[in-house]
C-alpha cells in the first residue's frame, strides 16, 4: 500500500513539471494581454503531433523534431496574436471567442492529418524503465523530461526577474499605461510573451508525445488544465505554478491509482472548486499579475 | 529662444467625453513651468494627451518644433519627454529596485543604470533602504518618491510630475518639493501640475491656470498674484 502511495506520489510529480510548463505560457500571455489563450492546449499538441509525425514518417527522434515544432509551434502562436491584436472592442469576451475557434480548427486540422488514432513514442531509450530507490518506476523521458522542465522553469523565472525584457513583461502585466511610460512598447512585448510560450508549449508538446498518448481533443484537456494550475497557483509566481502543477499531477494520479482513470479529469476539476472555495485569489496570495 | 515644448490649441478627451477645449501653452527649456487648477480642470488629462496615453482630437504638440501629436508613447519618452505619474502608478508587484530598473528600460538610459541607480538612492535614501521591498507595501509617500526616481533613471529631458504632493503628509510634501527645487537647480526641464498652489509658486517661472479645460490665466512666476489667481482658482464660474 506504501508502496503504491509512494509511486502515485511520484507519477505525480513527474506529470506536474511538464503541466507547469503549460501553465506557465498560458499565464505569460494572461498577464501582457489579458487574454486567456483557449487555443493554447492546441499549440502543445500541434508540437506533440510534429514529433509524431517526425519519427513515424523520418525515423526521427522526438527531440530532433523540436526545432522544427519550435518554428511552426511559434509561427502559430504569432498568428494567434496577430488576429487578437486586430479586435478593437470587448477584447476580453471576443478574446475567449476567438482563441476558442482557433483551437476547434487547430483540433480539427490535426484530426484531418493525423486522423483521431491515439499515439506515443515508439523510440526504445524514451521507454525504456528507470527504477529509483528499487521502487519508484518511470519512464526514462518522464525522468528527463521532468528535469529539463525545471530547468526551463527556472530560465524562464530567470528571464522574467533579471532581463530587461523579462522585466517589461512583468511590468505591462502590472500596469500597462505605467509601463507604457518607461518606454515599453506594448505590443512588442506581448509577441514576446506569445514566443516565449511557443516555446514552452513546444517543450510541453514532445514531452507529452514521449511521457504519455496523444490523440486529438488533448489540446483542450491541456488547456482546462493549465487554466486550473494558473489559478490555483493564483497567477503570482513560477515557482507557486510549479507546486500548482505538482498539485493537479499528484491528485490525478492518485486517482488513477486508488479509482479509475476516468475520474482523473473530474479529481482535478474538484480541486479546483474546492481551493477556489477556501482561497478564492489562489493558494498563493492575490497577486494578480504573473509569474515572477 | 524656441520653446522646448508647445502646445497649440489642444482638443483632448476619453472617447465622447471632451476634457481639454484649446488648450495652449509653451514650455521653455531649463524652466519649471507650473499648471495649477482645481480638481476636474483637465489637467492630469493635459499630461496624459502629451505623453500619448489620451488621443489628441484637435491642435498639435510639439516637441523641438516637430510635431508629436499622437506620437507613441515610447517613442516620446525615448526622445527625453517623461512623465511621473502620482505615485499609486508605480508597480506594486515588483520590488523597489526592479520598478527603478524599469525606467532604465528605454535603450539609450541601460547603459548608464547603474550610476542613475546610486543618484536616485542619494536623492532618496529611503529607497535604497527598501529596495527589496515590494513596491506595493510602500506608504504613499515612499511611493511617491519611487515614481520619481523611476522617472529621473529615464534620463528625462522634460518631466512631466502630475500632483506629487496629493495626499501626502506635510513633512514629506516639504521633501518632495526640497527634490523640485535640486532638479530645478540643476537645469531640468519641469512642467509640475499641482493644486498646492503655494508650494508650486515658489519654483514656478512660469504659471498657467487651468479652468473646465482651458487655460485661465499664464503669468511669469514672479508676478503671479496669489490671491487673484485664488480667486480665479474658486471663482468657477466667473472664469468662463
Amino acid at each position: 500500500m506504501l508502496e503504491l502511495t509512494l509511486q502515485a506520489l511520484f507519477s505525480g510529480l513527474l506529470a506536474g513539471g511538464y503541466y507547469a510548463t503549460v501553465a506557465v505560457g498560458l499565464a505569460l500571455v494572461f498577464g501582457t494581454m489579458r487574454v486567456i489563450n483557449l487555443a493554447h492546449g492546441e499549440l502543445v499538441l500541434l508540437a506533440a503531433y510534429i514529433a509524431y509525425a517526425g519519427e513515424s514518417r523520418y525515423g526521427l527522434n522526438p527531440v530532433l523534431c523540436i526545432p522544427f515544432a519550435l518554428v511552426v509551434v511559434c509561427a502559430s502562436a504569432a498568428i494567434v496574436y496577430a488576429l487578437l491584436a486586430r479586435i478593437e472592442q470587448d477584447r476580453e469576451m471576443n478574446s475567449l471567442i476567438l482563441t476558442f475557434g482557433l483551437g476547434v480548427i487547430l483540433t480539427n486540422l490535426i484530426l484531418m492529418t493525423w486522423a483521431a488514432d491515439i499515439h506515443s513514442t515508439t523510440n526504445a531509450w524514451m521507454l525504456d524503465s528507470v527504477v529509483l530507490a528499487d521502487t519508484l518506476f518511470a519512464m526514462r523521458s518522464e525522468v528527463v523530461f521532468f528535469v529539463a522542465g525545471l530547468a526551463l522553469m527556472a530560465a524562464v523565472h530567470l528571464w522574467l526577474s533579471r532581463s530587461w525584457q523579462g522585466r517589461a513583461v512583468r511590468a505591462l502585466s502590472s500596469n500597462r499605461n505605467a509601463a507604457k511610460l518607461m518606454g515599453v512598447d506594448p505590443s512588442r512585448t506581448e509577441v514576446l510573451s506569445f514566443l516565449v510560450a511557443g516555446a514552452l508549449s513546444t517543450f510541453a508538446g514532445i514531452a507529452i508525445y514521449t511521457g504519455k498518448t496523444i490523440y486529438p481533443a488533448l489540446g483542450h484537456v491541456m488547456t482546462v488544465k493549465a487554466f486550473i494550475i494558473t489559478v490555483l497557483a493564483g497567477m503570482g509566481s513560477i515557482p507557486g505554478v510549479l507546486i500548482g502543477a505538482i498539485m493537479i499531477g499528484v491528485i490525478e494520479s492518485f486517482t488513477v491509482t486508488y479509482a479509475a482513470a476516468s475520474l482523473q479529469e473530474l479529481a482535478g476539476m474538484v480541486l479546483f472548486l474546492v481551493v477556489l472555495f477556501v482561497a478564492p485569489s489562489g493558494l498563493f496570495g492575490g497577486k494578480k499579475a504573473l509569474p515572477r | 529662444m524656441k520653446p522646448l515644448l508647445e502646445v497649440d490649441g489642444v482638443r483632448a478627451g476619453y472617447g465622447a467625453i471632451n476634457v481639454l477645449w484649446d488648450v495652449s501653452l509653451t514650455v521653455a527649456a531649463g524652466e519649471t513651468t507650473v499648471i495649477v487648477g482645481p480638481n476636474g480642470a483637465g489637467k492630469t488629462t493635459l499630461l496624459r494627451a502629451l505623453m500619448g496615453l489620451v488621443p489628441v482630437q484637435g491642435g498639435d504638440v510639439r516637441l523641438d518644433g516637430a510635431s508629436i501629436r499622437n506620437r507613441r508613447t515610447w517613442d516620446s519618452v525615448a526622445d527625453g519627454l517623461v512623465m511621473i505619474p502620482e505615485g499609486r502608478m508605480i508597480f506594486p508587484d515588483m520590488s523597489v529596485e526592479d520598478n527603478l530598473m524599469m525606467g532604465a528600460f528605454p535603450r539609450k538610459c541601460r547603459k548608464g543604470w547603474k550610476a542613475n541607480l546610486e543618484m536616485v538612492f542619494d536623492l532618496f535614501p529611503r529607497l535604497k533602504e527598501r529596495r527589496g521591498q515590494l513596491a506595493g507595501t510602500l506608504s504613499g509617500g515612499e511611493a511617491q518618491m519611487l515614481a520619481m526616481g523611476r522617472g529621473l533613471m529615464e534620463q528625462p529631458r522634460i518631466c512631466l510630475i502630475d500632483e506629487p504632493s496629493l495626499g501626502l503628509a506635510p513633512v514629506v510634501v516639504d521633501e518632495i518639493f526640497r527634490i523640485l527645487a535640486r532638479l530645478k537647480a540643476e537645469g531640468l526641464t519641469i512642467v509640475l501640475v499641482e493644486q498646492n498652489t503655494n508650494r508650486a509658486l515658489k519654483i514656478a517661472d512660469q504659471v498657467y491656470l487651468m479652468q473646465s479645460g482651458r487655460v485661465a490665466l499664464s503669468e511669469r512666476g514672479e508676478r503671479v498674484d496669489l490671491d487673484r489667481l485664488h480667486a480665479l482658482y474658486f471663482a468657477h464660474e466667473a472664469a468662463e
